[in-house]
């Protein structure tokens, strides 16, 4: 039987590639299959219908209460979300007694200027609900005008009326409703789309950023942006000579002009979208509108195509629907500055400004951040003249490499086979084509939310990881055709070479692992008694960050010593702009170690102190949570973490607390003074160049936790003091009882990386 | 020993496409997944069928006179997808289910035909 074939066929599918999820793949390929061949078994072309009530009711009356009839691969776990028809909280197409099918609100007719107003600033306030993420089936589509103009059964040009009635002479309140109010309606419903458009083409993540589920409901496809708009003018050259209050004239075409610009800035590539916040300040003649609340239903879930249990619709002001619109249009004219031309000529310029976009506060919403990654990936380049490879080829220059012929711009044009450089040249390509996912990941992933940075760069840290392999043996290459620079070992006997690869992708996975750390500070995923390991391992991943530095610029300042000083002075510039930088990069690795390193000190004391202690579990064991903890550095081959046992061996419980206060001080200062550095570096040096305003208020709010470090450091050292507890080794002191501590959560701190613990005395 | 051949009855309709009409008027029409002895039924796929409002058939017959069509007006059912559902047992009013039977009864599920009123 040719079904059978197909079953057949089906279950003979497979999925090649090595593939974790193998199993999982096989597993359902099989139930695929299995539930192919059952629906097909039925046989034959023709569907006839059989009625089995009786037979049905009588075999399922045998069966044992609790005994079920149910499909092998079908599980319990599935059943969970399965819909309860006719139970009112989750069967959205439940009419109670009583109730109708449908809202009985006449969407054809005429209503007078005041209640149109009312209708077009209430979907002005549910257009930037759904921009927070709300479904549509909560928000733009409750508007029983809107519902009409997309309903299944509507035709273009989509009209508020079916069939002829069009010929019939209207009045000015019909015409408020069919010219005014539908050209509006269909300029947001086209606004929608746009949006959808842009939030689908770059990254998101569906449910946690934003719902883009039609429900079935197509947005009127027949009909275009520039019909939209010709439909708005239509309206407008109406309202102009109809008989209609001049007041309310004026904010009828407020309104319309808002739809307008809005739709005609998503549309066109450079617009300014300070236009549209100027149009907040319409705000005033809101109070002119009259309420018409029938003309809203969250009936129309009853019609939408949805898995989901019936939804309310959601409240905000009109007030903060306001501010909701000026923060969209904010953030965008902030994408455009933030990568305007002179930011994208340095990638790590570039990386700030992306950094800032997403630390601005509130954090722009999912249609900005698609906003900012359409500039920046929809196109093959960058900006003008900056393609990705030069954007990579630029990042390698400044950290590793400048002034070096090996990723001179000019060393990829030779064609001669046998010159080194062009040989060098195709090697550093190969290279750079299988760095390239993960290198443009490190602008892309910061463009999502918080929660989903931290978690890619996690992942990232073990592509990276195998990536140094790989530049290993590219190093090794490249060294053979061009040997490099020789200098002495910085630790031990021997010579070291610069590998230059290797030590960029370093630079890059160490900078992920440090991140992972401190966002995780930030999305509060450390319990308070693991502040002190992950502040621990924070200053060690900073210190491998500052020694991989210290060699960079060995090799920088050999490597400026062979310029032949009559050479052009592009590689001189070059080189002391990277000198200049990698001192900055240096003093930021070095303050993170520091502060790091402080505030592993204050709690290790608290815990030592018996303040800060884990709850107690039997079972937990210190290893199996140390794994799962430290998973995602676990797999690092290349310079591995330290273990567990290396961790505890370096805590310092035999130091008494007046001597670990007096180090967290010291630290504290020194971390001080490399924010003094910091404060006087030009946007030219730190490559900050954009961003200037961020980065004085991050040193501000870095300087403000080193003050709170010592401020409670000194707070413990006082009820230590008063205990008499102070010269002791802290291992065999106690403190419990007598201290207080709180984590602040992210939100209250001063930086939001870094969790100052508030320590207070206890009254007795 | 019936029972054993009333669930192997039950366990062939697993996976086959039922027609589930139901006391407030709705058709579901889904794969049978799993069903106890209340006749609770899990269908997944499921679509849900609405009889046509006075409103739809005046449309139906008013769109079908101005494209001069023939015959019978035809006004589909108004129908929406759900994706899994449960049906509690005692909101079942009749089933059906899709199968091969005699040619002639080839009833499509979503559309019934209305007289015009002429």
């Amino acid at each position: 039987m040719p079904e059978d074939d197909l079953a057949d066929e089906a279950s003979h599918l497979t999925i090649d590639g090595d593939n974790p999820n193998g199993d999982d793949i096989g597993f359902a390929a099989k139930r695929l299959a299995h539930e192919a061949r059952k629906t097909l078994s039925s046989g034959g072309g023709s569907r006839g219908i059989r009625d089995v009530t009786q037979e049905f009711a009588a075999a399922a009356k045998l069966l044992q209460p609790g005994q079920l009839v149910k499909d092998e691969y079908f599980t319990l776990f599935e059943a969970v979300g399965a819909l309860e028809i006719m139970d009112p909280k989750m069967d959205s197409g439940y009419v109670p007694p009583g109730d109708t099918l449908e809202p009985d609100f006449d969407v054809c007719k005429g209503l007078p200027a005041e209640q149109v107003l009312w209708i077009m600033d209430e979907l002005l306030r549910l257009t930037a609900v759904w921009h927070d993420g709300y479904p549509l089936s909560q928000t733009i589509f409750t508007s029983l005008h809107v519902d009409r103009l997309l309903s299944p059964d509507n035709r273009p040009p989509y009209h508020l009326f079916y069939g002829d009635t069009a010929l019939l002479v209207m009045t000015t309140e019909q015409r408020l409703v069919h010219i005014v109010l539908r050209a509006y309606c269909i300029a947001l419903v086209k606004s929608c789309a746009l949006v959808l458009h842009t939030i689908q083409s770059q990254n998101f993540y569906e449910e946690e950023d934003f719902v883009t589920h039609l429900f079935g409901r197509e947005l009127l496809p027949s009909t275009g942006a520039n019909d939209a708009v010709k439909l708005i003018d239509e309206a407008v050259k109406f309202l102009d000579g109809a008989d209609v209050d001049k007041v309310m004239r004026t904010a009828l075409l407020e309104r319309l002009q808002f739809a307008r610009t809005y739709i005609s800035l998503l549309v066109s590539d450079s617009a300014d979208w300070n236009t549209l916040a100027a149009m907040g300040r319409s705000a005033e003649t809101h109070k002119l509108a009259q309420p018409i609340l029938e003309a809203f239903s969250d009936k129309v879930q009853r019609q939408l195509a949805t898995s989901t249990p019936p939804r309310p619709m959601i409240i905000i002001s009109w007030d903060e629907a306001l501010e909701r619109w000026k923060a969209i249009c904010a953030d965008i004219v902030e994408a455009d500055r933030l990568t305007c031309f002179d930011v994208c000529q340095s990638p790590h310029a570039l990386h700030r400004a992306i950094w800032a976009f997403a630390y601005r506060e509130p954090q722009p919403n999912t249609f900005a951040r698609a906003y900012l990654q359409t500039i920046l990936f929809a196109s093959e380049q960058i900006t003008e003249g900056m393609a990705f490879f030069d954007l990579m080829l630029t990042d390698m220059r400044d950290l590793v490499l400048a002034g070096d012929v090996l990723v001179d711009p000019h060393s990829f044009l030779v064609e001669i086979p046998s010159d080194p450089r062009h040989k060098c040249s195709r090697i550093v390509e190969t290279f750079m084509d299988k760095a390239f996912d993960e290198y443009m990941n490190l602008y892309r992933m910061v463009c999502q939310n918080r929660c989903r940075i931290r978690r890619t760069f996690t992942q990232s840290v073990a592509i990276f990881d195998s990536l140094e392999t790989e530049a290993m043996r590219t190093d090794a290459e490249l060294d053979g055709i061009t040997p490099g620079i020789v200098l002495a070992g910085e630790d031990g006997p021997g010579n070291v070479t610069l590998t230059p690869l290797t030590s960029w992708v370093k630079y890059y996975k160490l900078q992920t692992m440090a991140w992972t750390i401190q966002l995780g500070f930030e999305t509060d995923i450390y319990l308070p008694h693991e502040l002190s390991m992950m502040y621990w391992y924070l200053m060690v991943f900073a210190r491998r960050e500052r020694k991989l530095l210290e060699h960079i610029e060995r090799f920088l300042a050999a490597r400026q010593k062979t310029f032949v000083s009559s050479r052009d002075a592009r590689q001189d510039d070059e080189a002391a702009a990277s000198q200049e930088w990698l001192a900055v990069l240096h003093k930021q690795a070095d303050f993170t170690a520091l502060l790091s390193s402080a505030l592993w000190q204050v709690s290790e004391l608290l815990m030592t102190l018996c303040i800060l202690q884990p709850a107690k579990r039997d079972y937990a064991q210190e290893q199996l949570l140390y794994d799962v903890r430290m998973k995602s550095y676990l797999g690092i081959a290349h310079d591995p973490i330290p273990t567990l046992e290396e961790y505890k061996s370096a805590t310092q419980s035999d130091r008494s607390i007046e001597d670990t206060c007096n180090n967290i001080n010291g630290t504290i200062a020194d971390a001080k003074s490399c924010l003094a550095y910091m404060k006087k570096t030009t946007p030219e040096q730190g490559k900050y160049i954009g961003t200037g305003e961020q980065w004085k208020r991050e040193i501000k709010q870095l300087e403000t936790t080193c003050v709170a470090v010592a401020v409670q450091t000194s707070q413990l050292r006082r009820v230590a003091d008063k205990h008499g507890k102070l010269l002791g080794a802290p291992r065999d002191q106690s403190l419990k009882g007598a201290v207080e501590v709180s984590i602040p959560p992210a939100g209250s701190r001063y930086h939001d990386w870094w969790v100052v613990p508030q320590i207070r005395e206890k009254k007795t | 020993m019936e029972s054993v051949q009333d669930v192997q009855y039950l366990d062939d309709l697993l996976n086959k496409t039922l027609h589930l009409h139901i006391t407030d008027g709705r058709m579901f029409v889904g794969q049978l997944k799993c069903t106890d002895n209340e006749r609770n039924i899990i269908l997944a796929m499921t679509h849900e069928y609405r009889q046509p409002s006075p409103a739809d058939v005046k449309l139906a017959a008013e769109r079908h006179e101005k494209g001069g069509l023939p015959g019978n007006v035809k006004v589909d059912m108004r129908k929406r997808f759900l994706g899994l559902v449960v049906v509690p047992g005692q909101y079942i009013e009749k089933m059906e289910v899709e199968g091969p039977r005699t040619p002639h009864l080839t009833l499509e599920a979503d559309a019934f035909d209305v007289l015009t009123s002429r």
